[in-house]
């Protein structure tokens, strides 16, 4: 060791990443600068935000410090959890309750010395334009549309065309079981991820007469106790699907349905599957979405190597099957494409049945919409006043408040969009 | 899963579910057991894993094996750590582990992550271990191996040894530099009683089984009442519809476009109002009539495949046990002539009672084509009795069962008309496969890596006058750029995608990747070359 060397930098330290940054490749840009300055950029300049610190946030952190990125920020909403500890390995069991973001940054400060990572234990929800604007770059591992799709509108609404430095790029992973995908979006020049919601699984839905009178699945038995069983007996008593007691509540009661209905198979893994919406997951999948996550964060901080364009997509179930492709822009996206969606209806739909497709359309999925035009409100769902007084218009027909090729725009409290909608009818 | 048998449910009192509330390992494993259930979690439990070299990429693969509860793993390597190991692997202390030896530092930051896991460190030299018998054996008591960055030369040798007799693990050569890697597992052979395919049995409407035409010819559409009418399953209203069809057409089922559309709108027409969900369903599943598989021509193919010699893993020896048992059963007069029955239904769309009928029917007949079966079995293999569960097991997933066959690393490159052909088919994948062959050739030969020396390399492996294509330029310059980088994203990428293939070969469930697994990471796709 010479005199450089101390325990939170030491020379030789980079000199496998160097081997990129001190020269460029063929699928390089001509714009790089091999050398110091995108050394220093990378390790002394550059701010990054990862959003999740679960199995995909974990070993994100993890890349990008070993990456050399050493201004780390990271928001996690949740605590730990026992069935956190199959592959978010910077948790342990006595880290079991504690908040994901500080434990996770605190581990890898020990671990990469010179490395700075920044929690914040809270939803992203919590944080404005301002605070986003101060990174370079965000990488995305979450569980959650909702949460996505807050992100992602986010930042394509904080682009200003005169600054370019407003145009965050956002690089977002996602994994269920041996499959997974990683996508680079460059907010208003790329696909984001409210182009491509038609592209997710739509989520099992069992209709509520089936639940109520014609259960033939022990999925059946297990809403019925959850969805029309638990508010029946405990009124407003919120179902906590995390707490052991309450799961085991619904599947006695979800037991004792399919005995009834000679149905077999509730099981309490089943039961606990349903109710939390459980997705499979391991190490090995997360691991290859987050480096592939970490890798395009690299290639678009350092300008290194050709960066994903757009999407990456993985099956591991068969083989190792995987499809890199370019996911469109939709023009009509309610939040990068900026024209209206053409809708054709029928005459006689009321505004209720118009919320209900708005509600279920795969590529809208907006859960609690509101409607207006532009000269007057359809219905609102909040504040309550507002609600009240528009309620009315639930149950008339839209042909009879927007003309033929009139514009409904819709907004929806969880989302920073509108969708715009020209009415047609059949 | 550990989950009690539906059936004591019955007795449900407020103290049974804290009795089935899972143990704290199942709690832990959760997400993990819906993918590979109980079964693939104590396959990975009694596995022993030998990983050659404690590189980021090394570490990285452990890391995704320790985490889900692999039974014992050893790391070898006899290195010290270097100011570059310590800035790349999340493994090593930091500066504080430099000079050290790698496995010794890595093991104890590895074990951390699982406490039921075991694993140890050697600093031995592969090299030394392969030069003595005592050596070999060891290597060969594992039950996997996992090399990355091993040189050409130990490869070979590693390669060679693990290859020679059937009983001895599999290896998974991985290779990487910079952007660009690939990988390649040499097993002889895989057999797949669970792959968890996303396809569904066949129904066997098209060859119905009595108790199913018995409920077709009850049905009598216009003596029903509309709610009856609407709560018909449809795989009774197809079987019944076939009937109707064979019977105007010498027997035959619609096999040519128009007929199978013209049978679809028969399905239609009998619909008494808009919306009858049964009837849009049985509409959906009319492949089911018209593209029914009863014998799957992979299936087929499985039986006339013939089982390596007896020294093979016992495991696969009660495989293809199983494989001629049903062939038997298959040809058995006594049988369907097909594949047994599936007795797991999708949903249909109709009221509890149809449904649970139904369900019973295909239980029963699933049952008596599984007795059939173990009666086959035992009359052609009375010595050799197979596990029960096993036997259920499989006869579950007759459909879908599975039997890989592998081959010895660095044996495709041997037949250079397939590398010519897969140049053309596949040119990024291939070069870039070759381009990694090139560099660990130079390597072994001392010669500096440089695009002209690759390309020698590479032109001196293909027949003259081969065109090297486009893409190979791509290839060799990342690598002359990058010859020696394990870099973290990289490794963490490999680092799960081994761990994937590892978790595969050990459970028996899902299907590994056959041939090599080429990377890149650049443009950031992956892609097979040399298929068996």
């Amino acid at each position: 060791m010479n005199g450089n060397s101390t325990s939170s930098d030491w020379d030789g330290r980079y000199f496998h990443v160097d081997q990129i940054l001190d020269k460029a490749g063929p699928r390089t840009d001509e714009s790089f600068v091999p050398g110091d300055q995108v050394k220093d950029f990378l390790r002394n300049n550059c701010k990054i935000l990862v959003i999740g610190a679960g199995g995909l946030g974990c070993e994100i952190l993890a890349n990008l410090a070993l990456s050399g990125f050493k201004d780390i920020h990271v928001i996690d909403m949740d605590t730990i959890d026992i069935s956190n500890l199959n592959r978010q390995f910077l948790f342990r069991q006595k880290d079991v309750g504690k908040p994901k973001a500080l434990v996770a940054a605190e581990f890898i400060m020990n671990r990469v010395p010179g490395v700075k990572v920044t929690p914040y234990y809270g939803k992203i929800q919590d944080k404005d334009e301002d605070y986003y604007m101060q990174f370079n770059l965000v990488v995305c591992g979450l569980d959650s549309v909702e949460a996505r799709r807050w992100i992602n509108a986010t930042l394509v609404n904080m682009v200003d065309p005169e600054n370019p430095e407003s145009l965050k790029p956002l690089i977002d992973g996602g994994t269920e079981g041996f499959k997974g995908q990683a996508r680079v979006i460059l907010p208003t020049v790329s696909s984001c991820y409210e182009c491509s919601l038609d592209m997710l699984n739509k989520p099992t839905a069992f209709p509520i007469c089936t639940i109520a009178n014609t259960p033939r699945l022990p999925e059946h038995c297990i809403e019925w106790a959850s969805v029309l069983e638990w508010p029946r007996v405990y009124g407003d008593k919120k179902l906590d699907t995390d707490d052991p007691e309450h799961i085991g509540w619904l599947y006695d009661v979800a037991s004792k349905r399919a005995k009834e209905f000679k149905i077999e198979g509730v099981t309490w893994s089943l039961t606990q599957g349903v109710v939390k919406n459980i997705i499979p997951a391991i190490a090995s999948t997360n691991a290859i979405i987050a480096a592939s996550c970490c890798n395009e964060a690299f290639k678009i901080a350092t300008s290194s190597a050709a960066y994903l364009n757009n999407y990456f997509m993985l099956i591991g179930t068969e083989g190792v099957y995987s499809y890199t492709f370019e996911h469109e822009r939709r023009k009509e996206c309610p939040v990068c494409g900026g024209e209206s969606l053409d809708i054709s209806i029928r005459k006689d739909w009321t505004v209720e049945r118009l919320i209900e497709m708005l509600v279920e359309k795969q590529d809208i999925q907006i859960k609690k919409p509101s409607l207006s035009t532009p000269t007057k409100q359809i219905y609102f769902q909040a504040p309550p006043q507002l609600e009240q007084a528009t309620r009315p218009n639930l149950e008339k027909k839209v042909s009879e408040l927007v003309e033929e090729g009139g514009e409904i725009t819709v907004t929806a409290s969880t989302l920073p969009f509108n969708l715009s909608l020209r009415i047609t009818y059949t | 899963m550990a989950q009690p048998d539906s059936q004591e449910l019955g007795q449900a009192t407020t103290a049974i579910h804290s009795r089935a509330q899972p143990d704290n390992k199942t709690r832990r494993y959760d997400r993990q057991l819906r993918l590979w259930a109980a079964s693939g979690q104590s396959a990975l439990e009694s596995s022993r894993t030998l990983v050659i070299s404690a590189s980021a990429t090394a570490t990285s693969i452990l890391k995704n094996l320790v985490l889900p509860g692999i039974g014992h793993f050893t790391l070898l390597d006899p290195n010290t750590v270097s100011p570059a190991d310590a800035g790349n692997n999340f493994f090593l202390n930091g500066y504080a582990s430099i000079g050290k030896n790698r496995a010794e530092e890595a093991v104890p930051l590895l074990t951390e992550l699982n406490e039921s896991v075991d694993g140890k460190a050697s600093i031995k030299s592969v090299d030394e271990l392969l030069r003595t018998d005592e050596g070999r054996q060891w290597i060969k008591d594992f039950s996997l191996v996992i090399a990355h960055n091993l040189p050409k030369d130990t490869l070979e040798s590693l390669s060679s040894l693990l290859w020679e007799d059937l009983i001895n693990p599999p290896l998974i050569v991985v290779r990487s530099a910079g952007f660009l890697a690939d990988f390649f597992i040499q097993f002889h052979e895989q057999c797949i009683i669970e792959p968890h395919s996303e396809s569904f049995p066949s129904l066997r409407l098209t060859q119905p089984f009595p108790a199913l035409v018995e409920w077709a010819d009850s049905i009598d559409y216009d003596g029903l009442d509309p709610t009856e009418h609407a709560h018909i399953p449809f795989p009774i209203i197809l079987v019944k519809q076939a009937q109707k069809w064979r019977a105007e057409h010498g027997g035959e089922l619609p096999k040519v476009y128009k007929d199978k559309q013209l049978f679809k709108s028969q399905i239609k027409d009998l619909q008494k109002k808009l919306d009858e969900e049964n009837f849009e369903e049985a509409e959906a599943q009319v492949w089911r009539i018209t593209s029914d598989v009863l014998l799957p021509s992979e299936i087929k193919e499985l039986f006339s495949l013939t089982p390596l010699t007896t020294s093979t893993d016992p495991s696969n020896a009660a495989f293809h046990a199983l494989l001629q048992t049903l062939k038997l059963f298959v040809e058995s007069p006594e049988g369907p002539r097909c594949l047994p029955l599936t007795s797991t239904l999708p949903d249909v769309h109709t009221d509890t009672e149809s449904y649970v009928r139904l369900q019973r029917m295909y239980k029963e007949q699933a049952g008596k084509e599984a007795a059939l079966f173990k009666k086959i079995l035992s009359e052609t293999y009375p010595d050799k009795p197979v596990d029960d569960s096993m036997v259920d097991l499989f006869v579950k997933n007759t459909h879908h069962v599975k039997c890989l066959r592998g081959r010895k690393w660095g044996s495709w490159e041997e037949d250079k008309s397939a590398i010519v052909e897969s140049l053309e088919v596949y040119p990024k994948e291939t070069s870039t496969h070759l381009a990694i062959s090139a560099l660990w050739s130079l390597q072994a030969k001392g010669i500096d890596v440089t695009e002209e020396a690759l390309t020698a390399d590479i032109l001196s492996q293909l027949p003259a006058g081969t065109t090297l294509p486009d893409e190979l330029d791509n290839a060799i310059g990342e690598l002359t750029r990058a010859p020696t980088a394990d870099l973290p994203n990289t490794a963490a990428f490999l680092g799960g995608m081994i761990a994937q293939e590892a978790i595969k070969m050990i459970t028996k469930q899902y299907v590994p990747v056959n041939g090599y697994c080429v990377v890149d990471l650049v443009d950031t796709w992956t892609g097979i070359v040399g298929r068996a």
